[in-house]
């Protein structure tokens, strides 16, 4: 076995150049899967943080018949008394926050101008608010039962020329089907790094949501911050309440679950192409290796060798070659996977309604990605092997010794 | 120079086997290339052309300086609206020409709430030529004299919870940028499978438009209709020249986010399929350099034989264009057949369709095309990678003393 492995190191090291190609090809491959699998893995971490901060997070109490998608103020799809709720989960459970949001549709006019938003009614004291509060960009953040101030995102104040203490027209639905319009003062603007949500939501006061509304004491949901995510389910189970729905962040996001599916599913398709073409250029050099061998063969087997054995020496040589790529892999595709950890990969705005993602991606390689990706390479230059290996295992020593070379 | 060609076309078929598995690498990155073209073109035509079709209209033309505040849909009433409609229908391609007006709005019930554009259109002169009026599920689609009767899709109805008959509450913008509500009535309901996107949108007549939000006999824009997508360019300037103060845009400027999406991913895809070229370029390299060690004996012949160190690097370089060119072929070939293949079964994207504002207008499936966008520049990549993976071997073989060489067993 070791004699083995000699000889198929030092047949490696007889086309030096050759065979460091060979290595640079594997670990070109590699480095691009490494930065793909980071990449989208990123992406999808990304989203689902930044997602279950700013937009939906770990658990939503919500009315049984509410629907996300309606915005509707109708009582019935409200939960009634909720600042009751939250504080008394927020008093006996696990959680950083747990606050009443009220969600209403709204369009802002100024001048010949006007947006259609979400507007969302939020105590300004719970900590879930400090995303926004952090992203203050210019002004102040809302406080306490503010009955004129409006908190708007900088894409929008941008887009109207707008700062701190102007004014805009703010139009909402209302509980009963109908709509109410009212000035607002802007108290500040702030950024999450999200263009699709900056441009799309303002924030009142909670008091003046429910007030303008007509929404009494109601919120849409309680949005819930957990310390922990993985007391999700616990928390779940020890919210005792009837006629509501509990919801937790898989279900609130599901949408961005099926579309990392999707992506997943897209993405083998290009690790199996990558990898192809760098099977190619391995069993190239297998092959060009064997028919220069023959005669070498026909006198490894004449004195004795086993055809196994010569079959061995080339899935050596290959697994050599791969692990000399897998080192050159991890080198590039160390330094582009850090790169794009630490900068990140600026998407900016790209309309994304759907979900809540931030402009820039931070790459994110998990443990198990590098280490599958890194055998994935191995067993593909294994496999790489057979048909040189079988091609020297099948000849014939007597004409093996015989050809000229 | 046909010598060389031959002596080329002969080199690399001699060992048939490993020019093959090269040439199956190249056509692996060729193919990879046009699929992933053909499918963003696939996506680009279904949203364009869906826009046309259900939007309306490959040709807006709106009052100068709309485009710059095209984000928050100011109200710019258009001057000579009505004769710019007639002379466009006199340009060859149009087949229609109409005036409308549309404003930002919020349709509600006790059912929900919902941001909304409201279009007054001249429902007489888009009847022919909408894909909505052929679409009436319940009701019947919009009359200029309809008052305060208006057309919405199914996607709204379902939100709203309304039928045929049933009324909500509309509120939009005038044109002195005051809010005016009012009461209408569902007169129809269309259905053309695109929930998300008839969600956003509630058609009126004109003349109700006008009424409505203090336009006066004027409109906004005129949707310019031509016979078929791609004939827009010719069309905008023979405007632009009778009318110089319009802001003329087609679908592409109303969908920037679409356009700098487009852009990133292809300048990532780029960076990547030349990341896989170069492997292939490798594949190459390595194959090459082998050649010139086996035909040390034969590149001292040749030399011998007066064949000048350029004309045997030549030799080497016009041996990984051809395998290039081979490899570019195949891939060409097995890109057609199976984009072509791919064309007829589409895939399914609607469970995607509310991920960004104009992803809402694919329906369903989409149809990649055979993916010869950019097959030029495609081909060239892989023309310059393979003949410059020859430069170093083709160096190698040019520099053999002839002399040393026909020693070389």
């Amino acid at each position: 076995m070791k004699q083995l492995f000699k000889m198929a190191f030092r047949d490696i090291l007889r086309h030096k150049r050759r065979s460091i190609f060979s290595a640079v090809a594997m670990g070109l491959g590699l480095t691009l899967l490494l930065m793909f699998a980071s990449f989208i893995e990123g992406e999808m971490r990304g989203s689902m943080a930044t997602s279950i901060k700013l937009d939906t997070g770990h658990i939503q109490i919500q009315a049984q018949n509410y629907d996300k998608n309606k915005n509707s103020l109708v009582w019935d799809n409200l939960i009634a008394n909720p600042g009751q709720i939250a504080d008394q989960i927020s008093s006996t459970l696990p959680v950083i926050a747990a606050t009443p949001r009220l969600f209403a549709s709204g369009v802002v006019t100024q001048g010949n101008a006007s947006s259609g938003v979400k507007v969302v009614g939020i105590d300004p004291r719970s900590p879930a608010n400090e995303p926004y509060k952090n992203g203050l960009v210019a002004g102040e953040f809302l406080q306490g039962d503010d009955i004129s101030g409006i908190l708007i995102g900088k894409p929008l104040a941008k887009q109207y020329k707008l700062n701190p203490g102007d004014s805009i027209n703010l139009l909402v639905n209302t509980s009963n089907g109908d709509v109410d319009q009212q000035q607002f003062t802007i108290r500040g603007i702030y950024s999450t790094e999200s263009s699709g949500l900056d441009r799309a939501v303002v924030f009142l006061t909670l008091a003046k949501a429910q007030a303008i509304t007509q929404a009494g004491d109601h919120a849409s949901i309680i949005f819930i911050l957990l310390k922990d995510i993985n007391q999700t389910e616990a928390v779940i189970n020890a919210i005792q309440a009837t006629g509501i729905k509990i919801v937790p962040w898989t279900v609130l996001n599901s949408f961005i679950m099926d579309f990392q599916q999707y992506a997943d599913s897209f993405m083998s398709l290009f690790y199996l192409i990558i990898l192809a073409i760098t099977a190619t250029v391995i069993i190239n050099t297998l092959i060009m290796a064997v028919y220069e061998r023959t005669r070498e063969i026909g006198i490894l087997s004449a004195i004795g060798m086993k055809s196994s054995s010569i079959m061995g020496v080339f899935f050596i040589e290959s697994a050599i070659l791969a692990i000399g790529g897998i080192v050159i892999g991890w080198i590039l595709g160390g330094i582009v996977v850090a790169y794009l950890t630490y900068y990140g990969f600026y998407i900016g705005d790209f309309g994304l309604t759907g979900f809540t993602t931030g402009d820039t991606i931070h790459a994110y390689l998990t443990v198990s990605a590098g280490i599958s990706l890194t055998s994935l390479t191995l067993i593909v230059a294994l496999l790489a092997a057979i048909y040189p290996a079988w091609l020297a295992a099948k000849m014939e020593p007597v004409d093996a010794l015989k050809s000229a070379q | 120079m046909r010598l060389y060609f031959r002596l080329a076309w002969r080199n690399i078929w001699r060992h048939k086997r490993r020019t093959i598995i090269i040439v199956v690498a190249l056509a692996m990155c060729m193919w990879l290339m046009m699929f992933y073209d053909g499918l963003l073109a696939g996506f680009t035509d279904a949203i364009y052309g869906n826009a046309v079709k259900v939007l309306g209209g490959n040709i807006q033309v709106h009052e100068a300086g709309y485009s710059e505040n095209s984000l928050s849909n100011p109200i710019m009433p258009l001057g000579n609206d009505q004769e710019i409609a007639a002379y466009v229908l006199t340009l060859p391609n149009v087949v229609g020409a109409s005036r409308r007006i549309e404003t930002d709005g919020l349709a509600t019930s006790r059912e929900g709430s919902f941001g909304v554009s409201i279009v007054g259109i001249e429902p007489e002169l888009e009847a022919t030529l909408s894909v909505i009026s052929k679409n009436v599920e319940s009701g019947s689609y919009l009359h200029s004299s309809d008052g305060d009767n208006v057309f919405i899709g199914k996607g709204l109805a379902d939100e709203l919870n309304v039928q045929e008959g049933d009324k909500f509450t509309l509120i939009g913008r005038d044109a002195h940028n005051q809010m005016r509500k009012r009461t209408m009535t569902v007169g129809g309901i269309y259905d053309v499978n695109m929930p998300e996107l008839e969600k956003g949108i509630v058609y009126m007549s004109l003349q109700e438009a006008q009424q409505l939000y203090d336009l006066n006999e004027k409109s906004t824009m005129v949707m310019v209709t031509l016979t078929n997508i791609g004939k827009e360019k010719s069309v905008i300037a023979g405007i632009i020249d009778q009318f110089p103060g319009t802001d003329i845009g087609s679908w592409q400027t109303k969908y920037p986010e679409l356009t700098s999406a487009i852009t990133t991913k292809s300048g990532a895809m780029n960076v990547f399929s030349f990341v896989i070229i170069l492997i292939a370029g490798i594949g190459i390299l390595n194959m090459l350099l082998m050649a010139v060690y086996e035909r040390t004996r034969e590149i001292g012949f040749l030399g011998a034989m007066g064949i000048r160190p350029g004309g045997i690097n030549f030799l080497f370089l016009l041996e990984g264009a051809l395998i290039g060119l081979v490899g570019i072929a195949a891939g060409i070939l097995l890109g057609l057949v199976f984009n072509f293949l791919f064309q007829q079964v589409g895939m399914d994207f609607s469970k995607f369709s509310n991920i960004t504002t104009y992803a809402a207008l694919i329906s369903g499936r989409v149809y990649p095309s055979l993916g010869l966008e950019k097959i030029v520049g495609r081909v060239l990549v892989m023309l310059i990678v393979s003949i410059a993976a020859a430069f170093y071997p083709a160096w190698e073989a040019s520099h053999r003393e002839p002399a040393e060489a026909l020693h070389y067993v």
